[in-house]
């Protein structure tokens, strides 16, 4: 009995925490779905006054709207869905969506210095915004010791100035240059 | 024809050619084994480089580039779950679950049997039925076309993720991205709302980039502590079995015959290829198979099937284009390029007057299929060191390849910028369990829907047409079975569920 208890715990907790989770996840897919119902329905409005043709019975607009209308129809749908999940799981534990981010914070260190280096290929060009965000995201990622970080600066100094040359030179394809071109 | 054939062989296997060819070989597994570089842009830069040759060498090595690609992709579908090419979409679901659980060299050497007895099967049907073939694919109008993409947009919506609603809300996205930009009939511009940007509409391959590559690259990341302690993408010991692994494939002889006759088929098809051809080879296995429930769990069926099934496109290809003159996929329509360069029309009068060339070029695609083998043989346990690679390293390397990649494509900055657009979107959805393969299909296969509809009831407003056309009937009879086969399965997992 005593050695069924800790595990009998662990399991409720973790029905309240996958509940919790199951409805943080359909309130999730309301907003995105609602969002997507509305986008889609201003847009089959929108594709409305593109021009008919005098040559064919469809014209540029009827194909658009055709995939909008199944569009909004399945995403309402999904709602329906996502609504009966959403009513039928107990309401999320506070801080879920704090510990959901903080989980995550690696994948989002890693997205926020790939928009930052997408914005320095033309501002800095390839070569050197690639070095910037090798070496950066290789540190965020953990490369600590002496022998990695060697490494990660061969690494970082082959995909930029190695890469440009590749393709510069045998592909005869010129990647950006920048104002250091 | 014995004759033709003789000569041929005897253009062919001389030092320069098969050398060339070699090479060839090796640029196509490499090139598209980068997530970002397909096929077609290998040939593409392959194709200066023959201008200099016979016609022969120049044609064998770009087929010799065309064959090596369509195995190499399934390198990165199967180590990083990123299909090198959107032929290799249905490779990612079998393929890339067995090198998670810890057989990376298993899922490769099945890739590689599979794919060589694809294109082995589809270089001997070249052979024999190249003609009659064509005259079967020829017969396809606009009314069969556009069942068949309602037929691949529903087997691929039924057969990913978990539920059939989403995989048909992503596909349906697909085609509705693809509507962005001039329209296909008119050149009007649609929903570009002024911007430079979506004026030329959204490029597939930067679609594609950014829907696997990004969001799959994001995802490896997650995991702070297993990243931050250096831990690799597939941490197992690599065996790379290669008899193993064909006495494997051959135990699945029904599996690896029908998914290279659906490859070469579909292949035949102009305007469809490989990126429809692993995906229903793919579904009939899975429909066949007695264990249904494991596909996408990493059993050896799937890889097969997709494996098969998309190599042996490239031999179908060349049915329309050799017979007929119509190409059958932007690589074909390179190939075909390269023939004009040399002089030689293309056309149904091609075997005719350049038979040696024709028949020469049917025993290169012989002799690039066991070309790639042995490269890949040879070369796999090199590639199998990217599973030693740690996540640190491999995802910054990777993500600069995509931009690189998307960049390429057209030389325009504004497509990395949607990359990096689609990337978060493609991140967002997959956080929500959305599948994205039916979105990337939907992708390449609206244009060529919207068309074939448009131009189906411009030849005739009848729409019932798309009901009377025994063909068309069948594609659209099979899209309903496939539907209704995957609620079914969804209700009996359901049913199961709630009993357990």
């Amino acid at each position: 009995m005593s050695s069924q208890a800790p595990s009998q715990q662990t399991r409720s907790s973790d029905r309240v925490a996958d509940a919790g989770t199951r409805r943080a996840n359909a309130l999730a897919h309301l907003l995105l779905n609602g969002v997507l119902v509305v986008l889609f329905g201003a847009l089959f409005i929108k594709a409305g006054a593109l021009p008919a043709s005098m040559w064919e019975p469809l014209g540029a607009g009827s194909f658009p709207r055709l995939v909008l209308a199944v569009l909004v129809v399945i995403n309402l749908g999904i709602m329906a869905q996502e609504w009966r999940h959403f009513r039928g799981a107990s309401s999320a534990e506070p801080g879920l969506v704090r510990r959901w981010l903080w989980r995550h914070r690696l994948a989002f260190g890693v997205l926020a210095l790939f928009a930052l280096y997408i914005v320095g290929v033309p501002a800095l060009g390839f070569r050197l915004a690639s070095l910037l965000f090798l070496t950066l995201a290789q540190l965020a990622l953990g490369v600590r010791r002496p022998r990695s970080l060697a490494i990660a600066a061969v690494i970082a100094v082959t995909f930029s100035f190695g890469l440009d040359w590749l393709f510069r030179d045998v592909f005869i394809i010129s990647l950006p240059r920048g104002p250091f071109g | 024809m014995t004759e033709a054939l003789f000569a041929g062989m005897d253009q062919l296997f001389t030092l320069p050619t098969m050398a060339t060819m070699l090479l060839g070989v090796v640029a196509g597994v490499i090139a598209s084994a980068i997530p970002g570089f397909t096929i077609t842009m290998a040939i593409v830069l392959t194709l200066p480089l023959t201008f200099t040759m016979d016609p022969l060498q120049g044609v064998a090595t770009m087929l010799a580039v065309y064959v090596g690609g369509y195995s190499g992709g399934l390198i990165s579908a199967a180590l990083l779950g990123i299909p090198g090419t959107p032929s290799s979409v249905a490779t990612t679901f079998d393929a890339f679950p067995m090198a998670r659980s810890g057989q990376p060299g298993r899922a490769l050497a099945l890739g590689i049997w599979a794919s060589f007895f694809g294109a082995l099967v589809s270089a001997i049907i070249l052979i024999i039925a190249a003609p009659p073939l064509a005259m079967i694919a020829v017969k396809l109008g606009a009314w069969e076309y556009f069942s068949l993409i309602i037929f691949a947009m529903t087997v691929v919506a039924s057969l990913v993720g978990k539920s059939m609603l989403k995989g048909l809300m992503t596909g349906m996205l697909g085609l509705f991205i693809a509507t962005v930009g001039a329209d296909p009939m008119m050149g009007v511009a649609r929903f570009t709302f002024d911007f430079d940007l979506l004026a030329n509409g959204f490029p597939f391959l930067v679609v594609l980039i950014g829907i696997f590559a990004v969001s799959q690259l994001l995802q490896e990341v997650e995991d702070a502590e297993q990243t931050q302690h250096g831990k690799q993408l597939i941490p197992a010991n690599v065996a790379f079995k290669p008899l193993d692994a064909l006495r494997e494939t051959l135990t699945y002889p029904i599996n690896l015959i029908r998914s290279s006759l659906v490859g070469v088929f579909i292949g035949a098809v102009p305007g469809a290829g490989g990126s429809i051809a692993n995906l229903l080879a793919y579904d009939q296995a899975k429909r066949a198979s007695k264990t249904p429930e494991t596909f996408g769990t990493g059993t050896p069926e799937g890889v097969i099937a997709s494996e098969s099934g998309n190599s042996a496109t490239s031999g179908g290809g060349l049915i329309p284009m050799i017979a007929l003159g119509i190409p059958g996929s932007a690589v074909d329509a390179v190939l075909m390029a390269s023939l004009m360069v040399h002089g030689i029309g293309i056309g149904p009068r091609l075997i005719l007057d350049h038979g040696d060339l024709v028949y020469g070029m049917f025993m290169a695609m012989l002799l690039a299929a066991f070309m790639v083998l042995v490269v890949c043989l040879f070369s796999m346990r090199l590639f199998l060191r990217v599973t030693d690679v740690p996540r640190s390293v491999i995802v910054p390397v990777v993500l600069v390849c995509c931009v690189v990649g998307a960049f390429a494509l057209n030389n325009r900055i504004t497509d990395i910028y949607l990359l990096l657009g689609v990337g978060i979107f493609g991140y967002i959805l997959s956080k929500l369990d959305y599948p994205l393969a039916p979105l990337v299909l939907g992708v390449i296969l609206g244009p060529i829907a919207e068309t074939n509809l448009r131009r189906a009831l411009m030849t005739d407003e009848d729409w019932t047409l798309f009901f009377t056309r025994p063909i068309s009937l069948t594609l659209l009879i099979l899209a309903a079975v496939s539907v209704a086969f995957a609620i079914r399965h969804r209700l009996r997992q359901r049913r199961s569920e709630q009993t357990a």
